[in-house]
């Protein structure tokens, strides 16, 4: 073996680092040391050459051995926000960031961290970002966190209700809220993550006429459409989309009679059919709606309601009420669950059928606590959760068996969760407190 | 959600300001300019080529503290405006650059540029990375590409030079110069690097309009001095040359703009002048056979709209003309095998144009199907004919053919039984001359026969064949029924003469009803023995003797003792075996004694008597027809080289008009109850219908076997009211319903 050509000599701070090329070479070319080399990595005849770096010597070793080996130990005397800041100025965010925790598995979370709020009342909506950021949606302030979990300026709605929020990209946040009366406010925009600008505001059209409107449920589709529920003053109910290049409303589907789209409290775009699952749920309305929409064929092509369904038992109703729906296209069916987190199952691939119940948590009965939160529902790659009092459940498996649960004490019931950036958020509702889960990065060996 | 929001939010801020908190960050107030002075002059340097000397750690430290401590907006427009400093100087030296080396040096700078920006990027990382997204600034690359663009190309010394020396370039390439093609690809891929629509706006528009001024004159001047053929061949380099421009050095989307304007000035323009060009046109292409032009003619117009519908207008209109003069040509109805041999070498000649010019195009394929449709149906006598055709080659024209050969024969002749309306016709003769040919064991082949059979029910269904298998069935039979009658009777027959018979179904063969004749002694108590033979072995049926189809093998003794074996027919049979008692007869007595009906004993006697070299009888007086005074001898001068001698019966191959009519006549009788029995089956399952729409549905069931006549339809309905299967809407008298 020969001498290694490509070692490097660096000067970080007073403190001497022997590296080779190769190893900076992971950073990329979009860092500080890709700037350094040249295209072939040999080091950039500019550059001096005892290549004095004036900065933290401490951090710059915790970084060189995530170049080493992609893992990321911090040591205790090293604060998170310093050892950050050093990565940014070499352009190594990206890579701390992604061996922070591992890929997401909901039979391994572990709590990372739980953030504090300090709004009154209620939070509405916590919505996880596709980095790891997550934003808060609260009466008429959406609160927007980055994966470090600083806090960024918040997005104000001047007052108004905000019903629902979602991510476009890892800057850019779709808000939905109510119309004011009689000043035109109100209804979708988009705002920048990292400072809480306005950047767009998203018009109804009807009859060529631009109408203000509130906006309700959110859902965004792979191929760049935003679909929103729609209640607009002169009774247009239904079913927004817009582009979301141009920000153009491309089409909009009509509430039929005597069914309920534009109060929706839940929309699911579905990759696989191509159709736009859409909720309507106690108690919202007195009775549950549930449909699929096509909009190529401007068709309902699914759809179940619990409009006189027969009621044997007064006591009976409240088992029997749907409080969230999720769409599973893997199995071809419906999830919903009731508020005693029962989990019922609709086939889609038959219309007008009625809910299979699988009753597996009789023993909630009587321990309601005193300010319940409905029951959520979601999927994320085969796993579904659901929320129910102060913890979430993780079903698994072709009959969706309970195989984790997680819990934590503070802060409430939980009022809403989010899955994104391989994170799972958890919103409870007293004191806008809420929880970050990870699943550790894996095993050594 | 409004503009307000960001002003509340201050408003608020600021009442909660508290003064004590604010920190002052920046110690030197010369900090930002000092800094920047040496960012600058980095950049200076960079321009300068003169990179060796400065510490990149230095600099990226220089600029991430600028942005830090809040100069990223100093830093920004510092950048965009030293960039654009050192963007106007090499602006000045690209101007001043004479002729030919404009572009080399526009090149040279653009690299220099390049080169710069990177490093500058490097450098200034930290501000893309940080400072840029959160204040809606555009990126260094981007923004160094803008100048650029904003500086040097789109500045007035430049911009109009530019676009002209690469028009000019082109147009010295396009007639014929050598250009420095790796030059202009540079210059070409910097204005694609300045964004799509630079590109488009500055090179690629006025290209294209240049370039159909060019081909626009081009065009012109070639259609004035070239036949059709050779414009083709130039138009077919100029696309092939425009083509490999686009691949040498333009856009790879401005091949399908570039093309089409090429085809819109050298093709769609002329498109009907090219078809129709005096002497070397579509048409003589087409009747010189020159598969290579016609070829290209096809793949140039393919790639215009209606281009190929206009080259297959005119083959359509041509084939269509051609083909009638052929059908109605009364030279060619003489000779049927002729007429339908041209029919199939017409045919062969645009299969071929189309599978080696047309690339195997169905829309041509169906355009010469209904071409042939057209013209055959033109001529009533088509199905005669091809039936003839066919008779013609089973009976001799297929000795020494392969059977693959003959498949071939076969198929195409079912081609053009395709394109028939009356196929019922085709039946009708098929069937009279598959008769001749089974009786008189005429047929070469029993495989290609049945061969054609299996062909005719693919197409048209087990009911068209049926008959015509039934008589196969028969032949077979009778075979079996004639070793039955021997092996019974042989012994006591003795040495009579052979007999054999073709017991034929009623119903599957092309019967006359005909008077038997009389039969000689000795044969009629042959036959008198074979129909109890056949008639005990098979109850409960009629035989009846078609004497007028039958032959006979008669041997015969002439007065020098020259002996013969004669082949006849059975009636001329009848004539001789009278000769066997008498020396003389007269045409009265020969009448009497056959019964044979006066015009066939006419033919017979013709036969026997009139034809030379094969005149065994003779007659007084020696004249050409018979006359019922005439009497006749045995010819003992006879004479032959050949010891079988074959009498032929005098008969016209082709049908005779009274035959023709016949035929004819029962062709419209079979129709009758077919076209019946579709509209009851029609009316069975609608109940009720108008009259449009039955004839409509009965012509569609039909079509298969005929097109049937609307009149004759009418009739039908009314035959079948009249026997109340049908009757009329009292409501409504254009609709009928089904009486069950």
């Amino acid at each position: 073996m020969g001498i290694q050509k490509d070692r490097v000599r660096l000067n970080v701070g007073g403190r001497i680092f022997e590296t080779t090329a190769t190893t900076l070479a992971i950073a990329g070319r979009n860092s500080f040391f890709g700037a350094m080399f040249d295209d072939d990595w040999n080091l950039q005849p500019g550059t001096a050459t005892d290549h004095l770096i004036d900065r933290n010597p401490d951090c710059f070793a915790v970084l060189l051995d995530l170049l080493r080996t992609g893992e990321l130990y911090i040591p205790s005397n090293i604060p998170e926000k310093l050892l950050y800041r050093e990565a940014l100025f070499y352009g190594l965010l990206d890579h701390v960031r992604s061996a922070k925790w591992g890929p997401f598995d909901g039979n391994r979370l572990r709590l990372s961290r739980s953030m504090t709020g300090r709004a009154p009342g209620d939070g509405t909506a916590i919505r996880a970002g596709p980095d790891g950021g997550c934003c808060v949606a609260h009466g008429s302030m959406v609160h927007v966190y980055d994966w470090m979990l600083d806090e960024h300026p918040a997005i104000n709605l001047d007052y108004q209700r905000v019903n629902d929020a979602g991510w476009i990209d890892s800057d850019s946040i779709v808000i939905s809220a109510c119309e004011r009366l009689g000043r035109g406010d109100g209804g979708m925009g988009l705002f920048s993550a990292s400072t809480g600008e306005l950047r767009y505001k998203f018009n109804v059209t009807h009859d060529d006429q631009v109408k203000s409107y509130t906006a309700g449920a959110l859902s965004f589709s792979s191929d760049d459409k935003i679909f929103s529920s729609c209640k607009g003053r002169s009774n247009e109910y239904g079913i927004g989309v817009w582009d979301q290049t141009t920000g153009k409303q491309i089409d909009f589907f009509y509430e039929p009679p005597g069914w309920s789209l534009g109060d929706a409290d839940k929309l699911q775009w579905l990759h696989g059919t191509n159709c736009l699952l859409v909720a309507t749920l106690f108690p919202r309305k007195d009775n549950c709606y549930i449909s699929l929409l096509d909009f190529r064929e401007k068709k309902m092509v699914w759809s179940w309601s619990d409009i006189g369904a027969p009621v044997y038992d007064e006591r009976l109703l409240d088992e029997r009420r749907v409080r969230d729906a999720i769409a599973m296209e893997d199995t071809s069916s419906i999830c919903v669950v009731n508020e005693y987190e029962d989990l019922g199952f609709m086939d889609l691939r038959s219309t007008g059928g009625s809910v299979r119940w699988s009753s597996r948590s009789r023993l909630m009965k009587g321990k309601m606590p005193d300010e319940p939160c409905y029951p959520k529902l979601a999927l994320h790659e085969g796993q579904l959760f659901s929320s129910m009092n102060d913890s979430i459940s993780v079903f698994c498996g072709p009959d969706w068996v309970l195989t984790s649960r997680l819990r934590r004490s503070y802060g409430g019931s939980i009022c809403d969760f989010s899955i994104g950036g391989d994170r799972l958020f958890a919103l409870h509702s007293e004191e806008n407190v809420f929880d970050i889960w990870e699943t550790p990065p894996p095993p050594i060996m | 959600m409004n503009s307000n929001s960001n002003s509340s939010n201050n408003q608020k801020k600021r009442n909660f300001q508290i003064e004590a908190f604010k920190h002052k960050v920046v110690v030197d107030p010369k900090y930002p300019e000092k800094t920047w002075k040496i960012l600058e002059h980095a950049i200076q340097e960079i321009y300068n080529h003169n990179a060796s000397g400065l510490s990149f750690e230095e600099l990226y430290r220089n600029a991430y503290n600028m942005v830090l401590h809040k100069f990223g907006e100093k830093l920004y427009t510092g950048l965009v405006s030293s960039m654009t400093y050192h963007l106007k100087e090499m602006s000045k030296s690209i101007e001043t650059a004479q002729g030919g080396l404009f572009l080399e040096e526009l090149n040279r700078k653009w690299i220099d540029h390049n080169k710069a920006l990177q490093m500058i990027r490097d450098i200034l990382m930290y501000m893309d990375r940080t400072f840029i997204p959160g204040n809606h600034k555009t990126p260094v690359h981007e923004l160094g590409l803008n100048l650029w663009r904003d500086n040097i190309v789109h500045s007035s010394k430049v911009q109009t030079r530019l676009l002209n020396t690469l028009l000019e370039l082109i147009l010295r390439e396009r007639t014929g110069e050598v250009i420095n093609r790796g030059l202009m690809r540079n210059i070409i891929k910097m204005l694609m690097d300045l964004g799509p629509l630079v590109y488009q706006e500055d090179f690629e528009k006025p290209f294209l309009e240049v370039s159909a001024d060019f081909y626009r004159v081009e065009s012109q001047k070639f259609i004035e001095c070239c036949d059709c053929g050779d414009y083709l061949k130039k138009a077919e380099r100029r696309l092939n040359e425009e083509i490999e421009r686009v691949s040498h050095y333009l856009d790879g989307k401005s091949e399908a703009k570039i093309t089409s304007v090429v085809e819109k000035e050298m093709i769609a323009n002329h498109m009907l002048r090219l078809v129709h060009m005096e002497n070397s046109g579509l048409v003589n292409m087409l009747l010189d056979d020159k598969y290579e032009d016609l070829g290209r003619m096809y793949n140039l117009f393919r790639r215009v709209p209606n281009g190929l519908s206009t080259i297959r207008d005119v083959m359509t209109s041509h084939l269509r003309d051609t083909g009638k003069q052929l059908v109605t040509d009364l030279e060619r109805v003489k000779d049927p095998v002729e007429f339908v041999q041209c029919l199939l070498n017409e045919r062969d000649k645009y299969d071929k144009v189309i599978s080696s010019a047309f690339n195997n195009d169905k829309t041509f394929q169906n355009a010469l199907n209904s071409s042939f449709e057209f013209f055959i149906n033109l001529n009533p006598r088509s199905p005669e004919f091809i039936s003839l055709f066919v008779d013609d080659k089973l009976r001799k024209g297929l000795k020494g053919v392969s059977e693959e050969d003959v498949e071939i024969v076969l198929d195409k002749v079912m081609m053009l039984f395709r394109y028939l309306h009356e196929k019922d016709v085709f039946e009708k003769y098929y069937k009279q001359h598959l008769a001749k040919r089974l009786l008189s064991g005429k047929t070469v082949s029993d495989d290609a026969e049945r061969s054609l059979i299996v062909k005719l029910k693919t197409e048209c269904g087990y009911q068209f064949t049926s008959k015509l298998e039934g008589m196969f069935t028969d032949m077979k039979t009778s075979q079996d029924t004639m070793q039955g009658f021997y092996t019974n009777h042989g012994a006591e027959l003795g040495d009579s003469p052979t007999l054999v018979v073709q017991v034929l179904t009623t119903g599957s063969w092309p019967t006359q009803p005909t008077v038997t004749c009389n039969l000689p002694a000795e044969m009629s108590a042959l036959c008198e023995k074979f129909r109890s033979y056949y008639l005990g072995t098979h109850t409960g049926r009629r035989l009846s003797w078609q004497t007028n189809m039958g032959t006979a093998d008669l041997k015969a003794t002439f007065g020098k003792g020259q002996k013969h074996e004669l082949n006849v027919s059975t009636y001329q049979m009848c004539v001789l075996m009278l000769f066997n008692n008498a020396d003389r007869l007269s045409y009265k007595e020969i009448e009497q004694a056959t019964e044979i009906p006066s015009s066939d004993l006419k033919r017979c006697l013709q036969s026997l008597a009139c034809v030379k070299g094969k005149n065994v009888l003779r007659k007084e007086p020696m004249s050409k027809d018979i006359g019922e005074e005439d009497a006749f001898f045995v010819n003992e001068k006879f004479t032959s080289k050949f010891y079988k001698v074959k009498i032929g019966t005098v008969v016209a191959q082709k049908e005779s008009e009274p035959e023709k009519q016949e035929t004819r006549q029962r062709v419209e009788e079979d129709r009758k109850p077919q076209i019946e029995a579709a509209i009851v089956r029609i009316m069975k399952s609608r109940r009720v219908l108008d009259h449009n729409n039955i004839i409509t549905e009965v012509t569609k069931q039909l079509q298969s076997r005929f097109l049937a006549n609307p009149g004759e339809i009418k009739k039908r309905i009314e035959s079948l009211i009249e026997r109340d299967f049908l009757e009329r809407d009292n409501a409504d008298r254009r609709l009928y319903r089904y009486l069950a």
